[in-house]
Order: C-alpha cells, then sequence, then structure tokens
C-alpha cells in the first residue's frame, strides 16, 4: 500500500502533528523516520494514507506546520522525496 | 502526620500520582529511541504532560514546555541563556537562593532589586518601575515569596518588561497550580517550576515553559534526533532535554496537573487562602507569636511565616517535629527576602498549604504551638 511520510524534525514536532491531523479526522501514525533518508540522524515520521496527504498539507499549512520534506513509499520499500 | 511544609514539597497527593509512578516503572521506556510499543507509550505520557502543561499555563505549542529535574534546574537554564558577564539584572527583594546564586556565579553581574516593605504591592511596583532603568537586561522574579507567601504582581511587572522591551523569567515555583500563571499573556522569556510542590507530581520533575528563539544548554547529550551531529539541536524541546527523561516521574506529573486542571486553580488557591486567614486569626490570640500576613490576605498565598520572641525559629520547628507537625524553619534558601523584611538574625517558622490540608490541621498546629510556647520563657 502506498503511504506518505511526513518527516519531522522532532519526536515532539511529529506529535503535534499527530495531534492536528488526528483532529480532524486523518489517522497519523508516528514512527522513526527511515534511515535512508534521513542524513542528520535518527529522526521521526508521520505516517499517513496516499488518499489523505492533500487534505493533510492544507490542514498542517493552516496551522503553519507546513512541512518541509514528505516522501512517497515506493513498492521496492523505498522512498522518493515529493515536496521540497 | 500533619503536613504543613508544601512549599518544599506536597506530599500528600492524588492517588493517581503514586499509580501512575508505579505503572510506567514497568510499562514505559525511553521516549524517541525506539519503535517498539514501551519506548512509544512513554512518548505518549510526555506529550499529554507537554499538553497538560500547555493547558494550564497557556502555551500554545507543547514544544515550549521542557522538562527539567526541578525548578532550580528550568532558572539556571532561563538565567544562563540571558544573563551574560557585565550584565545588570532587575530582581525582588524576595528571590530565592535559586535565582541569585546561579545570577552571583556569572561574572560581574549587577543586580538591582526592586523592594518595599511585606505585602505592598503598589510600592513594590512603583520601585521596580524606578529601578527599570535602560542599563537593565534582564528581570527575573518570583511570583509567590516561598518565605511569606507574599504575592509578586508579576502581570504589572511583566507589562512593565514588554513596554521596555527587557526579558522576564519567571519563578513560578510557589504558585504553580495555585495561582493563574499565564505565560503567553505575560509574554515572558521563561517561567521556571517545579512538579513537586502545587503541582502534586513527584520530585525530580519541573516544567521551563520557554519562550524566545536561542537557549543556552546545561547538558549535552543524546535526544534521539539529529544523532549525526556533535551539536545540540537548535529546536525545542530537545535542545534542553538531553539525556533519558525521568518518564516515571512525569507520568506522575501528569497525573498532578490533571488533578489541579479537574479541581482548578482558583479553587485550589480559595482553599488554601481560606485556611491561611484562618491561621492567622486563630495566631493572634498567641501573645509571643509575631505572624507576618498581609492585612484582608490581598497579597498572601498559600505560605506563612511566623516567629516567637523567645524562642529559636529552628527549635520550634523541631519540636513541632516531635509532635507530628511538619512545617519548615530557618532562611528557606531565601536570605535575601529575609534580609527585605528584617528577619535575617532569627529566620521564621513556616507554614505552607495544599489542596488536602483542612482546619483541624491548623486547630492541631496552634494546639501545640501553644503547649510549646506555655513551656518557654518568653518575654512578650
Amino acid at each position: 500500500m502506498v503511504y506518505y511520510l511526513i518527516i519531522c524534525r522532532s519526536l515532539t514536532y511529529a506529535q503535534r502533528t499527530a495531534s492536528v491531523l488526528e483532529r480532524v479526522g486523518i489517522t497519523a501514525h508516528i514512527m522513526r523516520a527511515p534511515k535512508s533518508i534521513v542524513g542528520e540522524g535518527c529522526s521521526h515520521a508521520v505516517k499517513i494514507a496516499e488518499r489523505n496527504l492533500s487534505n493533510a498539507l492544507m490542514v498542517l499549512r493552516r496551522v503553519e506546520m507546513t512541512p518541509n520534506r514528505v516522501y512517497i513509499s515506493a513498492p521496492d520499500g523505498s522512498y522518493k522525496e515529493v515536496r521540497g | 502526620m500533619t503536613y504543613l511544609d508544601s512549599a518544599a514539597t506536597s506530599l500528600q497527593k492524588p492517588t493517581t500520582v503514586p499509580h501512575a509512578v508505579q505503572s510506567a516503572i514497568t510499562r514505559m521506556a525511553s521516549p524517541g529511541r525506539g519503535s517498539h510499543q514501551p519506548a512509544m507509550l512513554a512518548a505518549e505520557t510526555l506529550f499529554a504532560c507537554r499538553q497538560a502543561a500547555g493547558e494550564l499555563f497557556h502555551v500554545e505549542n507543547p514544544e515550549r514546555v521542557v522538562f527539567t529535574f526541578n525548578a532550580t534546574h528550568g532558572l539556571n537554564i532561563a538565567i544562563k541563556t540571558l544573563v551574560k558577564p557585565g550584565d545588570t539584572v532587575l530582581i525582588t527583594g524576595f528571590e530565592h537562593n535559586a535565582v541569585t546564586r546561579p545570577l552571583s556565579a556569572i561574572q560581574a553581574v549587577t543586580f538591582k532589586i526592586a523592594t518595599s516593605p511585606l505585602f505592598q504591592p503598589e510600592l513594590l511596583l512603583q520601585d521596580f518601575a524606578e529601578k527599570l532603568t535602560p542599563e537593565v537586561s534582564t528581570v527575573v522574579v518570583t511570583h509567590v515569596s516561598n518565605v511569606f507567601g507574599y504575592i509578586i504582581p508579576v502581570a504589572e511587572i511583566a507589562a512593565l518588561c514588554r513596554e521596555r522591551n527587557v526579558p522576564l523569567i519567571v519563578d513560578a515555583s510557589q504558585s504553580a497550580g495555585c495561582l493563574p500563571v499565564d505565560f503567553s499573556g505575560w509574554g515572558a522569556a521563561f517561567v521556571a517550576m517545579p512538579g513537586h510542590k502545587g503541582l502534586y507530581g513527584p520530585q525530580g520533575t519541573g516544567l521551563l515553559l520557554c519562550g524566545g528563539d536561542q537557549w543556552e544548554t546545561l547538558l549535552q547529550g543524546g535526544t534521539g534526533s539529529v544523532s549525526a551531529l556533535q551539536k545540540m539541536p537548535d529546536f525545542l524541546p530537545d535542545r534542553l532535554e538531553a539525556g533519558t527523561h525521568n518518564v516515571s516521574g512525569i507520568a506522575g506529573l501528569l497525573a498532578g496537573i490533571q488533578f489541579v486542571l479537574q479541581k482548578s486553580t482558583e479553587k485550589i488557591f480559595a482553599h488554601e487562602r481560606k485556611l491561611t486567614s484562618y491561621l492567622v486569626q486563630s495566631m493572634k490570640r498567641l501573645p509571643a507569636v509575631e505572624v507576618f500576613a498581609s492585612d484582608g490576605m490581598a497579597a498572601q498565598a498559600g505560605v506563612l511565616s511566623l516567629r516567637a520572641s523567645s524562642v529559636d525559629c529552628e527549635d520550634i520547628g523541631a519540636e513541632l517535629g516531635k509532635r507530628g507537625i511538619a512545617v519548615r524553619s530557618g532562611l528557606h534558601c531565601a536570605p535575601l527576602a529575609h534580609n527585605t523584611a528584617g528577619t535575617l538574625e532569627t529566620g521564621t517558622v513556616r507554614v505552607s498549604f495544599s489542596a488536602f490540608n483542612t482546619a483541624q490541621d491548623c486547630d492541631r498546629l496552634i494546639s501545640e504551638l501553644r503547649q510549646i510556647l506555655l513551656h518557654a520563657d518568653y518575654k512578650m
């Protein structure tokens, strides 16, 4: 299943992000960000379903929490950045 | 035991607090350090505590709620962030050593001290306004004197600081949980508080509410973020939370804050003030006792100091202790406050309340105090 990862600078930021999304009914799962996509070491990500991305971005923009980096999962298990 | 020393540590806790601590010890691991359920449960608890503190103290962004070991830890971070060698700092004459010692440790800091007679907030504010001159780079004030329960007019001081663009650090050690602490309304640079007093959490917990965008680290170490870099993260709360958190303590603190939110700060304060007022009236019938209290309780929190004319305050404290009454005697780590009030030579006996005290506790104190004084050779 295809999903998106919103990369967050810290666990607490990821929790804030997930909290905002859950409040509007978007299921958001916090996880440690894959090593392959975080150059500076450990980080956290918020995982959301493919269908929720545009709504999630809109909600986050509204609360001034626009993500810096979003990745999409590929069938081979890799990730591709979709937003700079 | 009649416990009247909550200004040091509240001993009677809501039952949810020890339960939360005990449960966390065997169910929660290191937050942010793993993806497994015990780590995530710890992470959820920390976040819930930041959110609850944010609700209680008006902090919109939970990232700005930083966990500390106690108020002193938070005050050290705040002071070392804002005060540099050679700076001039304005404080009140009622500060604790947790403020004055970190300031004294910074080279060539000039202290300006705003003061007033006890329980005269208008005079304090007047002196404060006069001393808040352009060379003052930082203001540090306690919200409530830990010795006398004197409520300092922090909201008005904060307004002056905003007007003159001077950063403000508030020591909310005696007010958090029983007086409104309005972080965003005050526009404070930092507000530091313990978790183990009016918030009813365990010892070893504290909170630092952080404004601004630069923060000096006291500790460096692992944070579970940007691990490949050797510099500490530049974002909160990670920058100020190196090492494994006191997760079980924070779980207890969350339960304590939830108790305060449920009961309400206003009700807790009203209860403590009622007890303080009752105790003051009862004390007036003891001829050898001098009570330091605000007229009509207007500027008084649930902390009260007294002294007897011919019995040393430490002897009173020790004798009350033998009789199962816990109070605190001496200088209460606040020699500046005693100097300001003229009690530096004698010290005082301090009585302090929590939400769990009753009028019967006051009656018992009065009864035992009367006995102690009867057996003493007092002069008044």
